[in-house]
């Protein structure tokens, strides 16, 4: 059988694309972003809800001119970020349920939850 | 504020002296030498005070990770020189056996060095996380006063904690004179490897999985009793099996350093 030099090109196209679409899949599932802002000494949102299962890449911004400490006991996260900086925490893949985090330097106000449905 | 920073400074503080009184007991009661800890702790100072000056930039290394890998380094750093500590202490045990006197000295600056190096990094790395925290209070004047006096007061708490630890050490009978100073630097040791491998998880440098089990119903880690444990012996409700299998390299990597020091002198 003869393959004609189209067909490869198109069987190569089909190739490529598969792979740069598994490989966009790959990154998308790998770190889908949520922001968080710290303001005042709270968390804006102070609420977030993110899918059961997967990694999440969280992007902190302080924009306080105090450092914080983002922590949580049920995520077993704990992480300093400067004033008015920002820094990224990832969690997950977590079962389904309620997280609570706090900012550890200002506990009283900065309080917030992450949401896994 | 106040109570907010009596339980930070207290925390931090807690896992350091821990460590200083294990290590300081040890050297008094094998060498009778406590020289080391004054230049150790102030090297630790000067470290921390660096560490959380330069924390912006660390912060920002290898895509935002760079608090946790220095972390990670730091706490599997301490480990490997708990390892040489418990070394150099079971190995000076077999030469005053009939050793020659030389030897003995020559444990006891291996083990006075290792424990100053690992009693600085312990303090870089807790004494950073405070001094950040009192940073954020020199620009707010209303709050200055009681944040200093509850950090004071964690502070002396902490060190307490750590005063009672090391002569409670010193006064062991017998046979539980050098088990138990070993046994809790296992621990120490496991502990630090399993923080280590979760500072890696956080990072994403290690992939993250489900929780091996969750006993938070039981023992909180924010309990009391949860955050003495977490610092003596890193408790945690929820931890993944990375950091379990972390912890028991930590735990055998210290008592078979025991076991290998006193086999091969047996043999010699």
């Amino acid at each position: 059988m003869k393959i004609s030099p189209d067909r490869i090109r198109t069987q190569i196209l089909v190739l490529v694309s598969m792979a740069a679409s598994l490989y966009c899949q790959s990154l998308f599932a790998a770190a889908p972003v949520v922001e968080i802002e710290i303001k005042d000494h709270l968390f804006f949102p102070s609420e977030v809800v993110i899918p059961a299962d997967t990694k999440v890449k969280l992007l902190i911004r302080n924009l306080d001119p105090t450092p914080e400490e983002f922590e949580s006991y049920e995520l077993n996260r704990e992480k300093v970020i400067g004033g008015n900086s920002k820094t990224v925490i990832f969690i997950g893949p977590l079962p389904p349920g309620e997280y609570p985090f706090f900012g550890e330097f200002y506990p009283k106000t900065a309080q917030g939850k992450v949401v896994v449905e | 504020m106040l109570l907010n920073s009596v339980i930070l400074v207290f925390q931090e503080t807690l896992e350091a002296a821990l460590l200083i009184s294990v290590l300081l007991a040890i050297s008094y009661r094998q060498w009778s030498r406590t020289a080391w800890l004054p230049v150790s702790l102030s090297v630790g100072f000067v470290l921390s005070l660096w560490y959380a000056l330069t924390m912006g930039a660390v912060s920002e290394w290898f895509d935002y990770m760079g608090q946790e890998v220095v972390n990670a380094v730091l706490q599997i750093l301490i480990m490997l020189l708990i390892v040489f500590c418990t070394w150099a202490f079971f190995k000076s045990r077999q030469v005053e056996d009939g050793g020659d006197p030389s030897q003995h000295d020559r444990f006891a600056r291996i083990f006075t060095f290792s424990a100053a190096v690992a009693v600085a990094l312990a303090i870089t790395r807790e004494g950073s996380e405070i001094f950040l925290y009192l940073s954020g209070f020199f620009q707010q004047s209303e709050y200055f006063q009681p944040v200093i006096i509850g950090s004071s007061l964690g502070f002396g708490i902490g060190v307490s904690i750590g005063v009672l630890l090391f002569y409670g050490l010193l006064n062991l009978p017998g046979g539980w004179r050098v088990k138990v100073p070993m046994y809790l630097l296992a621990l120490f040791a496991g502990n630090m490897l399993s923080q280590a491998a979760l500072q890696l998880t956080q990072a994403d440098w290690i992939s993250s999985a489900q929780a091996l089990w969750d006993s938070s119903g039981w023992l909180p880690e924010n309990s009391i009793f949860g955050q003495l444990l977490y610092a003596l012996v890193g408790y945690e409700a929820t931890p993944s099996g990375v950091q379990v299998i972390a912890y028991v390299i930590g735990v055998t990597l210290v008592i078979g350093s025991a076991i290998v020091a006193t086999r091969i002198a047996k043999n010699v």
